[in-house]
């Protein structure tokens, strides 16, 4: 019978799975997921409902509580992870608790991320990664409402195509972080520019405005938000939505031991540079030998996977991560735009 | 109802549990909800042991709190942590979110939460320093923040902290920038839970809504009915008795006496009793049981007088802070001879208004000691009562004898056996009155006729208490005619068959509840009716014989089943209505499942 601890960092599709497959592979196991979030795990993808009036956090959640409870997956949310030592293996939370683990999973995720000139204006904007913030953009935009979308990532397009269909008016202010995470060859852009027009997306290049200057509170009886370019010309909006792709959320790592680029470098195996320390999700770069390098790997299917392959790989297998999912951006005969990355289970 | 929320503060003595319970419901009902609770603290004074406000708020009258609560609030983890199932799901857990030193794995409640519970972690310590200057107004804050995160105005909290440090200034300044830092830091948190203040009810007209404890209730009725004279010696959980009592009487020009134990303050209450007073002590089970000799003084000379006693755990010392319905039997039987008085069991706080003004009429109507049996539950439980905005009581129910010309007979043998009564003073009116055996005149007598006589005169004029004009000494509620179950309950623990039965109506069940209010005499007459009507008859009691169900058994044989429980709490309504569907033969829910 197995004593061992697994504590597993983060409570998405990565850590969720993890969970579900530590739990299968060593039932007398104590598993604890530790998340900052106060919901437990919840289907981001389907976020865009609340355009559509979905406003029961509880219809989001994909596992109900019963499930925990009987997978004795110990589910500690809203609780903060400060520090990891990894040689003592021991966990520090914000509130001063001491967990002792045997194997630990850091599965994270990733933060939004927003370019250091705009972050003056971040309490002017309004983010999209969690059911609070998507209720609080849906309550605060009107009917046939203006939204400013700046940066314009996979998941900025996904709630785009809401936006637009929910009577809702969309303007991108487009850079070098649209389309992120797929990497779209300069000669091909325009076709997928073009794409988005067709949707009904009102495209604004910020290299030809000489980027950002400044975000407002728009004046009274006007717009909420005012929005102006270096070179003067202004857009106004009801809300301004940075989507600049993601970060690794990783602070508490720093110091743990482990090594560290813009996300906690793995190996194939998903296992970091301490043997009991695994990764996966957006937190991780994950070596291959093909390219020779530390890569991310984005979307549900491709996290899930990593989730699972860590776990096994905790509890006694040795497999390499193999990606699961396609990363090409997509035009339809009809010249629609699709990303594998809107698609989930 | 649209309203129906239960709190639940859990912390150690000294952290200010209990009061910020009291402010919270002051609060609460100011908006005009109506509530319900009862606080749980340890028989240390400080420093030691946990303390639990419990608070029930509803639109509607509610008969008692809840099994589980909807928002549950740690002060101190280490008592809290037991407690945190009590959240239902999808309620609020509210905790501190630091910590003065270094845990142990799961020494903070955020390792207890369930995943169905939605988690609330604030900043208590911090916020209480900041805007005070010391962590002392952590349980303001934390009202604060339960006024935020739901949403209510602070006004009314403001006003209830202020009465609360009324004449502090300083005090009252510092806990009122505890209040706002905690409502603030609430009202900026978006909320999952699904708890929801709906508006209050509209204030009813010809009442005076009032949030209450039962033991000021009775103090209210006894002042209300015209108390005179009132001797005690303190105990718990009946001292906040005499305490109201030594401050309101005054304002009325009567008097007040702290005697120096319990056999002074029974004699006490027997003299002035003879004297003509309207008067009464409070006690609790122990000093029930010094009472009891003088208590059949009052018996055989026909005294009116009244006794308070609220109940706690026993035997002896036993559990002072702890509520137990286990003083029925010293209640009704307790002394000497065959000593018959009534006894009457208010089963909420407006009961205890009631029953603590009308005892004095019954006293005086039925010249006899009069014991109003409270418990810990009901004396220390607050509720929003509606108060007439006159007096109900009756001022004189003397039946004051015509003792002009020669032989008065103080104990006349009459046909209703209530004899026409002097007071001390009065012209012809003089007798003997002592603990001996006597004669009409009141003069010693020990022959066989007359001792049959005296003891049926006493026995049998209580009868006419059960028809006692504006008591309700037994009510049915729930379903008529037959009835695959039904309960029968007396005291405090009737609220929580009342919700039993409700539930088990909503399920299917048919059921009724009979609440008895007189115990001594017996209403025999109408329970039989009642048990008649019963497929099976429950008897729920916190105590451990079930003497409830012995007494009942006693008037009317028939097989009941004994739901005696001695938890230290009050009963749950889980446990009871566990029971009638096991009564019904209704298989449970998850068995079913």
């Amino acid at each position: 019978m197995s004593t061992r601890h697994h504590v597993v960092i983060g409570s998405g599709v990565a850590g969720n799975q993890a969970a579900e497959t530590l739990r299968q592979r060593d039932p007398d196991s104590r598993i604890t997921m530790i998340t900052i979030s106060r919901l437990p795990f919840f289907n981001r993808y389907d976020l865009p409902r609340v355009f559509y009036g979905a406003r029961d956090w509880r219809r989001f959640i994909i596992y109900p509580a019963e499930y925990y409870r009987e997978n004795r997956i110990n589910l500690r949310r809203a609780t903060r992870v400060v520090s990891v030592d990894s040689a003592s293996q021991i966990i520090k939370l914000e509130h001063k608790e001491s967990i002792r683990f045997d194997s630990l999973l850091v599965a994270s995720g990733a933060g939004a991320y927003l370019p250091e000139d705009l972050s003056e204006f971040r309490p002017l904007m309004h983010g999209f990664g969690a059911y609070r913030e998507a209720v609080t953009v849906a309550e605060a935009l009107p009917k046939a409402g203006h939204a400013i979308m700046l940066g314009g990532d996979t998941i900025g397009l996904d709630l785009a195509r809401t936006l637009l269909d929910t009577g809702h008016r969309v303007t991108l202010v487009a850079g070098p972080y649209t389309f992120w995470p797929h990497e779209v060859a300069e000669k091909d852009r325009p076709k997928f520019i073009e794409a988005l027009t067709k949707m009904g997306i009102v495209v604004v290049e910020q290299q030809e405005r000489g980027g950002i200057a400044s975000i407002e509170t728009g004046a009274k009886g006007l717009a909420a938000r005012k929005l102006t370019f270096h070179d003067g010309s202004e857009l106004a909006g009801d809300v301004v939505m940075p989507f600049y792709g993601v970060m690794p959320s990783l602070d508490f790592m720093l110091g743990s031991g482990v090594d560290i680029e813009r996300g906690l470098l793995v190996s194939p195996n998903l296992r970091t540079t301490n043997e009991n320390i695994y990764a996966a999700g957006d937190v991780c770069q994950i070596w291959t030998d093909k390219e020779h390098k530390y890569c991310f790997y984005h979307g549900w299917k491709n996290v899930r996977a990593m989730g699972e392959l860590a776990a096994k790989n905790i509890t006694g297998a040795d497999e390499p991560w193999v990606p699961t999912q396609d990363e090409t951006l997509r035009l339809t005969k009809e010249g629609k735009i699709e990303s594998p990355f809107w698609e989930y289970q | 109802m649209s309203t129906d929320i239960q709190i639940a503060i859990v912390g150690s003595a000294g952290d200010g549990t209990i009061a910020a319970g009291d402010i919270l419901r002051r609060a609460l009902a100011e908006i005009g909800y109506r509530v319900i609770s009862f606080d749980v603290y340890p028989p240390e004074i400080r420093g030691f042991g946990k303390c639990i406000a419990r608070l029930r708020v509803t639109d509607e009258q509610a008969y008692s709190l809840k099994p589980q609560s909807d928002v549950l609030v740690s002060l101190d983890d280490s008592h809290a942590i037991p407690h945190v199932h009590e959240a239902r799901e999808w309620g609020a857990v509210i905790y501190e979110s630091g910590s003065v030193g270094p845990l142990p794995e799961g020494a903070h409640i955020s390792a207890h939460i369930d995943p169905g519970q939605i988690p609330y972690n604030a900043p208590i310590r911090e916020l209480s320093e900041k805007s005070t200057g010391s962590a002392r107004s952590r349980n303001v804050v934390v009202l604060g923040y339960i006024a935020g995160l739901f949403r209510l105005p602070i006004d009314p909290f403001l006003r209830a902290l202020g009465a609360k440090f009324k004449g502090k200034a300083d005090v009252a300044k510092k806990n009122e920038a505890a209040l706002r830092a905690g409502y603030d830091e609430g009202a900026r948190w978006f909320r999952l839970d699904d708890v929801v203040f709906g508006p209050p009810p509209a204030k009813a007209s010809g009442a005076t809504l009032e949030m209450i404890s039962g033991n000021a209730a009775v103090v209210r009725g006894a002042i209300d009915a015209g108390i005179d004279t009132f001797f005690g010696y303190p105990i718990t959980p009946a001292t906040s008795i005499m305490e109201r009592l030594a401050s309101e009487m005054p304002k009325h020009g009567k008097r007040l006496v702290q005697t120096e134990d319990e056999i002074a303050a029974i004699s006490a209450t027997v003299g002035a009793g003879f004297a003509g007073a309207r008067t009464a002590t409070a006690t609790s089970g122990p000093g029930l049981a010094l009472m009891a000799e003088m208590l059949g003084l009052g018996v055989i000379a026909e005294v009116p007088c009244v006794i308070f006693v609220s109940q706690r755990g026993g035997p002896s010392t036993g559990m002072p802070t702890k509520t137990e319905q286990s003083d029925l039997n010293m209640a009704v039987y307790g002394g000497h001879g065959d000593a018959a008085r009534i006894v009457v069991a208010p089963t909420n706080v407006d009961g205890c208004y009631r029953l603590g003004g009308m005892a004095f009429e019954m006293a005086e109507a039925y010249q006899t000691p009069v014991i109003v049996l409270l418990d810990l539950y009901l004396s220390n439980r607050y509720e929003t009562v509606p108060f007439p905005s006159k007096p109900p009581f009756k001022a004189d129910m003397n039946a004051i004898a015509d003792t002009r010309g020669n032989g008065f007979k103080r104990y006349a043998l009459t046909p209703d056996h209530i004899s026409p009564r002097s007071i001390p003073g009065q012209a012809g009116g003089m007798y003997v009155a002592t603990g001996l055996e006597h004669n009409e005149l009141g003069r010693p007598n020990d022959t066989a006729e007359m001792h049959t006589n005296m003891s049926r005169k006493r026995h049998d004029k209580l009868k006419a208490a059960l028809d006692h004009p504006g008591l309700n000494a037994y009510k049915r509620f729930g379903d008529e005619g037959k009835v695959e179950v039904g309960i029968i309950a007396w005291g405090s623990t009737f609220g929580e068959a009342l919700e039993a039965m409700i539930l088990a109506r909503e399920d299917g069940i048919s059921c009724s509840a009979l609440k008895v209010v007189m115990i001594s005499p017996f209403p025999t007459e109408a329970v039989a009716e009642f048990i008649g009507d019963c497929g099976q008859v429950l008897v729920p009691e916190v105590n451990y014989q079930g003497q409830f169900a012995g007494i009942l058994q006693a008037h009317v044989p028939h097989a009941v089943t004994r739901l005696a429980r001695v938890p230290c709490a009050p009963m749950e309504v889980d446990e009871i209505l566990a029971e009638i569907r096991r009564l019904a033969g209704r298989t449970p829910a998850k068995q079913a499942a």
